[in-house]
C-alpha cells in the first residue's frame, strides 16, 4: 500500500475528528437550550389552559355570544395559516414535518395566505408563491407575549373586517424528548366545546360590562395565549430535534473514526509487512 | 384574632409567563373597567374584564394588603378566583426608571402625534397608562403597603 494513500486517511480521520468535536458541541449547547425552553414551557403551559376553560364555560353560560367569532357563523372563503417553524437549520426533520402537514392541509385551497414565523417556513412558501402575509424572524426561543400580541393583532382585525373566515395554527408539538409531531389547531372561528362536564353549570354568572364585551375581549386573547404556547412549545422542540440530530450526528461520526482507524492501522501494518519482506527477501538473495 | 379558615377563598394570579401569585387570602381588590372591587370567599360566581391598575391582596391574619401592579385582564370568580393579566410585578420588581422613561416616552408621542389613528392612540395611551400605574404603585408598595 503506497504512503499516499495513508497520508489521506490520516487527513480524513483528522477532519472527521473536528467535525465531531463541532456536533457534540452543538449537542450540549442544544442540549442546554432545550432545558432552559423546556422549564418556560411547562411553567406557561400549566396555566395555558386555564384561559381555554374560561372561554369554553362563558360560551355555555351564556346565551347572547357574538356569532362572528363561532364555528358556524359565516361561510369559510378565506384560510389563513399560522406556521410556526425554525429560523436555523441542523435541526434533523423538524422543519420538514412542519412544512408538509402544511402543505397537505392547504392543498386544493387557492385562496390561503400564510402566517409565518421564523425563516425557514417563509423561504420555503415564499419560493412556491404563496401569499405571505407577515412574516417573523425572531428566534422563536426569544419571542414574548407581546410578540405574540402583535402577531395575532392584524389576523384579529382581518377577521374582524371579513378577509379571513378561519384561522389554523400549525406547529409542532412536543411529546417527550424524543418525539414531537407537527399539529395543527383551529383558532378561529371558535369551535364549540360541548364537553358536558363543562356544560353543567346551573349558577348563575355575573359579567361585567356585558358577556358580549368579555366574550370580545376573551377571544383574542386566547389567540394570543394559544400563539405564545405554540411557539414556546415549537422551540422547546426545535432544541429537543436538534439535540437527537446532532446526537445522531456525533455517533456516526465516532463510528466512521473506528472504521477509519480501524483501515489506517491494517494499512499501515500492511506497509510495514511489505518493507520486512522486501529486506528479508534482499538479504536472501545476496546470501 | 380566631382563624375562620371558612372565609378564606384561593386565588391565583396567572400571567402567560408563570404562576405569579397563588394562596388562599380574605380578600382580594382588583380594578374592573367599572372601579374598584373587592372580592371574598362566598362571592358570586361572575367574569370580570380587569383595568390597568393595581392589585391588592389581603393575606389571612395580615394588617397590610400585598400589593401588586397587573396590565389589564380579567378576574374568574368561583369557588376559587383565577386572575389572568398580561403582566404583573411587585412593588419591589417594578424598574422605576423603566417605567419612567416608558411614561415620559409615551407622553411624548402623544404630544407629537395628536391627529394619529385611533388604534394606535389607544395602544399608546395604554402604555402610559400602564407607566403611570406603576410608578405610583412602586412609591406606595415601597412604603410598605397600605394599612387596612
Amino acid at each position: 500500500m503506497a504512503s499516499g494513500d495513508l497520508q489521506a486517511v490520516k487527513r480524513r480521520i483528522r477532519s472527521v475528528t473536528s467535525m465531531e468535536h463541532i456536533t457534540n458541541a452543538m449537542k450540549l449547547v442544544s442540549a442546554a437550550k432545550l432545558r432552559r425552553a423546556k422549564t418556560s414551557f411547562e411553567k406557561s403551559n400549566q396555566y395555558l389552559h386555564f384561559i381555554t376553560d374560561s372561554i369554553a364555560e362563558i360560551f355555555n353560560n351564556a346565551g347572547e355570544v357574538p356569532e362572528k367569532y363561532l364555528e358556524g357563523g359565516r361561510e369559510i372563503h378565506n384560510t389563513c395559516y399560522i406556521v410556526v417553524s425554525s429560523s436555523r437549520g441542523l435541526c434533523g426533520s423538524f422543519n420538514s414535518n412542519i412544512i408538509k402537514l402544511a402543505e397537505t392541509e392547504m392543498q386544493g385551497d387557492e385562496n390561503s395566505v400564510l402566517l409565518t414565523i421564523g425563516t425557514r417556513g417563509r423561504d420555503y412558501f415564499a419560493k412556491r408563491g404563496c401569499t405571505i402575509l407577515k412574516d417573523f424572524t425572531t428566534p422563536p426561543e426569544n419571542m414574548t407575549f407581546l410578540d405574540s400580541q402583535e402577531m395575532s393583532t392584524p389576523i384579529i382585525e382581518m377577521f374582524d373586517k371579513g378577509e379571513i373566515d378561519k384561522v389554523v395554527l400549525i406547529y409542532t408539538s412536543y411529546l417527550s424528548q424524543i418525539e414531537q409531531a407537527a399539529v395543527k389547531v383551529q383558532l378561529l372561528p371558535f369551535e364549540a366545546n360541548l364537553d358536558p362536564e363543562v356544560m353543567k353549570q346551573n349558577k348563575e354568572v355575573e359579567y361585567e360590562p356585558s358577556v358580549g364585551d368579555v366574550f370580545n375581549y376573551l377571544v383574542p386573547k386566547y389567540m394570543e395565549t394559544m400563539l405564545y404556547g405554540a411557539i414556546i412549545e415549537s422551540a422547546t422542540c426545535e432544541h429537543a430535534a436538534r439535540r437527537m440530530a446532532m446526537e445522531n450526528a456525533t455517533d456516526n461520526a465516532r463510528e466512521m473514526l473506528g472504521d477509519l482507524s480501524l483501515y489506517y492501522n491494517r494499512a499501515r501494518q500492511a506497509a510495514i509487512t511489505n518493507e520486512l519482506i522486501e529486506v528479508v527477501s534482499g538479504s536472501e538473495a545476496l546470501s | 384574632m380566631a382563624k375562620m379558615a371558612q372565609n378564606l377563598v384561593s386565588v391565583e394570579v396567572i400571567t402567560p409567563e408563570k404562576l405569579f401569585y397563588k394562596g388562599d387570602v380574605e380578600l382580594v381588590i382588583c380594578r374592573t373597567l367599572t372601579g374598584d372591587e373587592g372580592f371574598m370567599a362566598g362571592h358570586q360566581w361572575a367574569t370580570k374584564l380587569l383595568d390597568i391598575g393595581e392589585l391588592r391582596i389581603k393575606e389571612e391574619d395580615k394588617d397590610e394588603y400585598l400589593m401588586a401592579a397587573i396590565a389589564g385582564g380579567f378576574v374568574d370568580v368561583k369557588d376559587s378566583i383565577v386572575i389572568y393579566t398580561d403582566a404583573a410585578e411587585w412593588p419591589e420588581d417594578i424598574d422605576a426608571n423603566r417605567a419612567q422613561i416608558a411614561k415620559e416616552r409615551a407622553e411624548k408621542w402623544l404630544a407629537d402625534n395628536p391627529e394619529e389613528e385611533e388604534v394606535e392612540m389607544r395602544k399608546r395611551e395604554a402604555a402610559l397608562r400602564r407607566a403611570v400605574s406603576r410608578l405610583t404603585i412602586r412609591e406606595s408598595g415601597m412604603k410598605g403597603g397600605k394599612t387596612i
